[in-house]
């Protein structure tokens, strides 16, 4: 598949220009055919957005193998038009945390995009990506992983089906009540540091809480 | 004939935290300045509004005559005694709960449009027909809460609801504040309720054993008793609505209590 091995990182979040559109057709003039890794930085794109950024690139002969971008927004619309995607955190230590195929496979993903309030019940066949809170009294299930772009102050149960290799991470483990699988864990007493975002997966029969590993 | 009504839902999820209160001191204030407003009791099950602005006794027709067209909307709206403004639009009984449809609500409600400025849906506890009907026609919402959890939960459950049907904008009223109690952590915090509810803060309104005065003697404490601290309250939640800008209140310092007060006074030099 991967005639063109060389791959060329365009950013197209560039201050020179006046927008993203202009810049990545001015600094695709100087690339002959190639295959490109688009990273957005923290630009929120929707998959409209990014067919234009493919339409632009094909203009110029190049291919978008793959997506990166520090908004989940980007990631999820890259994800859903089926390019390799890469979801990079900043946390307040500007210490980035790259999340991609290699530690969380996303498959059929589902996207939330709002709070996630009190009686609400959210399901995904495959993973879930919430991009706000789940409140106390909602409910968040997925059968592989959640990933909560928030705080997770509801129930979360990840790996519906009985996968125990799911995981669910949040901006802020707060639950009232985490599952894994067939595992059940009441969420934990003391509140967690600012700034650090968690992961809970099963280790050894039990679910575990632990800092969302830096890469 | 007014074109640009604003129809608003109070509504809580939770009973008893404050809605009729909310909705009868928020008419008397629109109404004296100026704005024609109309309030219409859609707690038809637990009917109350009447009672609180006083007009119980002078209630001939209700919203259910209106609907079978058994009267005229204008002989069914009961007019205030003191303020020629407010009008409000009784509750027909508990049994209309059985054939009210979300659109008898919006019927009425585009009667009322024609002429008012302002039209305040009291709404039912809980989150089923009740709600859904007096939801149907209205365009914004207050949700009413104390800084308690389970009626935070309502809230949230409630605000749900409203969000899923478009209702904008929705703003929070945060009654009950209790200042000392907040300031020793003993109730929830106010960012405590607006992180978990994540809406605009239109007003605290401050726990006061005037309230219950007034709600006894049927008239609402913006209409005779505009100093106690509910009723000033009441009166920044009409003035935000406008759009004015007034800063909330804030319970640490009205906790501090008159040494605070004082050591302020001082410090601008009053003396
Ligand atoms: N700020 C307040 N301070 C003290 N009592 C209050 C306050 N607000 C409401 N109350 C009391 O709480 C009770 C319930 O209020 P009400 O407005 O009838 O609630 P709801 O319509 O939501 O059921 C009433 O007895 C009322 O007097
Ligand atoms: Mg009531």
């Amino acid at each position: 598949m991967n005639s063109k091995p060389q791959k060329i990182i365009v950013n197209i979040q560039d201050c020179k220009y006046p927008s993203w559109k202009v810049c990545l057709r001015n600094k695709l003039k100087y690339l002959k055919s190639s295959n490109l890794e688009i990273d957005c930085k923290n630009l929120d794109l929707s998959c409209t957005d990014l067919l234009e950024v493919i339409a632009i690139s094909n203009q110029s002969n190049c291919t978008v193998i793959s997506v990166c971008s520090t908004s989940l927004k980007t990631t999820v619309s890259a994800q859903s038009l089926g390019y390799k995607s890469q979801f990079i955190i900043e946390n307040h230590l500007n210490e980035t945390l790259k999340i991609n195929e290699k530690n969380i496979t996303i498959s059929k993903t589902n996207f939330h995009q709002g709070t996630v309030r009190s009686g609400e019940y959210l399901e995904s066949s495959g993973d879930l990506l919430i991009l706000g809170d789940v409140n106390p009294g909602a409910k968040v299930s997925a059968e592989g992983n959640i990933i909560i772009w928030g705080r997770l102050l509801g129930i979360a149960h990840a790996g519906s089906k009985g996968d125990s290799k799911s995981t669910i991470s949040a901006l802020q483990l707060r639950p009232v009540q985490l599952r894994i699988a067939s595992r059940v864990a009441r969420g934990p007493k003391e509140k967690p540091q600012l700034g650090f975002a968690e992961q809970a997966r099963i280790d050894s029969e039990e679910i575990i809480i632990c800092p969302l590993e830096t890469t | 004939m007014a074109t640009d009504t604003r129809v608003i839902l109070i509504c809580s999820g939770k009973g008893g935290v404050g809605k009729t209160t909310l909705t009868a001191n928020l008419g008397i204030s629109l109404a004296r300045q100026g704005f024609t407003t109309a309030v219409l009791d859609a707690d038809f099950g637990l009917r109350n509004l009447d009672l609180l602005l006083g007009l119980e006794n002078r209630i001939v027709y209700t919203a259910q005559e209106v609907l079978e067209e058994e009267c005229r909307l204008d002989q069914a709206l009961v007019k205030h005694k003191q303020e020629a403004n407010l009008s409000l639009l009784p509750a027909g009984n508990p049994r209309m709960l059985d054939w009210l449809k979300p659109d008898d609500m919006r019927r009425i409600v585009d009667m009322l449009k024609e002429q008012f400025n302002y039209v305040l849906i009291d709404c039912p506890a809980g989150v089923e027909d009740g709600f859904k009907n007096a939801m149907a026609a209205s365009q914004e919402a207050i949700v009413v809460t104390n800084p308690e959890v389970s009626a935070v939960r309502d809230a949230d459950r409630v605000i749900g609801l409203l969000n899923t049907n478009a209702i904008k904008p929705v703003q929070l009223v945060l009654n009950r504040v209790r200042p000392k109690m907040m300031a020793n952590q003993e109730m929830l915090s106010i960012d405590d309720v607006t992180d978990i509810l994540a809406l605009p803060l239109l007003g605290l309104v401050l726990e006061d054993e005037q309230v219950i005065v007034s709600t006894n003697r049927g008239e609402p404490l913006t209409l005779n008793s505009l100093n106690s601290p509910a009723a000033k309250c009441y009166l920044n939640i009409a003035k935000r609505l406008q759009g004015e800008d007034i800063p909330l209140i804030d319970p640490l310092e009205e906790s501090s209590g008159f040494g605070a007060k004082f050591r302020r006074l001082m410090q601008t030099k009053i003396f």
